[in-house]
């Protein structure tokens, strides 16, 4: 259920809906989805100041539990963190 | 009216949507959103559309939803940001909508204003300045507006999140 929660969030605020992926893992450090989106896109799933990415993270951990953690990667591997 | 000048009339409409028209549809496009996400998520809830204050606003009301408001609201701020969004994508202009869960901005509104009438009160009987308790820009406002309808003035200090209004003894 969470992963098809955030996978449809994202999917309505992006240009590229068909690009976005959400993959679930879990590992050692707990439960971590994975989002894919469309480089285009990508700006925007974080916004300004992290202002998007935080209202994803914080939505979907109350839907799924403090446990779960949101990562948002472009479709060519780069992570979304400040260097 | 003949047919020809029907047409044209609707036309016209469509190239040049009246406000009342665009905030609608911000909130259906908002609801169907929000409407799948409760879908998704096996949560039951009633979507209310409406236009308030020249904005779009969405309730949605469930009995059960209290995990989507959170602490403090935090959940439902952060749910009427990515709402905001995806009606941004879908119309490309950007979206003042307000999202209410369970009537939460509601009875805040109502808890606010009758804080700041106890301190415009105080105010008054004291002739020295309150401090109101940090708050969000919406709820800043409530202050505000309470305060413009009592002969004291009110400014804001410091900065988000402990931005906070103070009211002016007269």
């Amino acid at each position: 259920m969470i992963e098809e929660a955030l996978s449809h969030l994202v999917k309505g605020i992006v240009d590229n809906p068909d690009d976005v992926t959400v993959t679930d893992r879990n590992g050692r450090r707990g439960r971590t989805l994975e989002v894919r989106v469309h480089p285009e896109d990508l700006g925007r799933v974080i916004g300004r100041n992290g202002r998007t990415a935080k209202a994803l993270r914080t939505v979907i951990v109350a839907l799924g539990g403090e446990s779960v953690r949101v990562d948002l990667v472009d479709v060519d591997g780069g992570k979304s963190r400040p260097e | 009216m003949s047919e020809t000048t029907k047409e044209t009339v609707i036309e016209q409409a469509e190239e040049k949507k009246p406000l009342l028209t665009r905030l609608e549809e911000e909130g259906e496009i908002a609801a169907d959103y929000l409407e799948a996400l409760l879908d998704i998520a096996d949560l039951d809830g009633d979507i209310d559309m409406d236009v308030e204050n020249g904005r779009a606003a969405v309730a949605i009301a469930g009995g059960n939803l209290s995990t989507l408001v959170g602490r403090n609201g935090e959940v439902l701020d952060a749910l009427q940001e990515l709402t905001r969004l995806a009606v941004q994508t879908v119309t490309d202009e950007r979206s003042r909508l307000m999202l209410d869960i369970e009537g939460y901005r509601v009875q805040r509104r109502e808890e606010i204003a009758e804080a700041a009438l106890r301190a415009i009160e105080e105010v008054k009987s004291t002739g020295t300045a309150v401090r109101m308790a940090s708050m969000n820009p919406f709820e800043r406002k409530i202050v505000h507006d309470t305060v413009a309808e009592s002969d004291l003035t009110s400014e804001s200090e410091g900065e988000e999140p402990n931005r906070r209004v103070v009211i002016l003894p007269a």
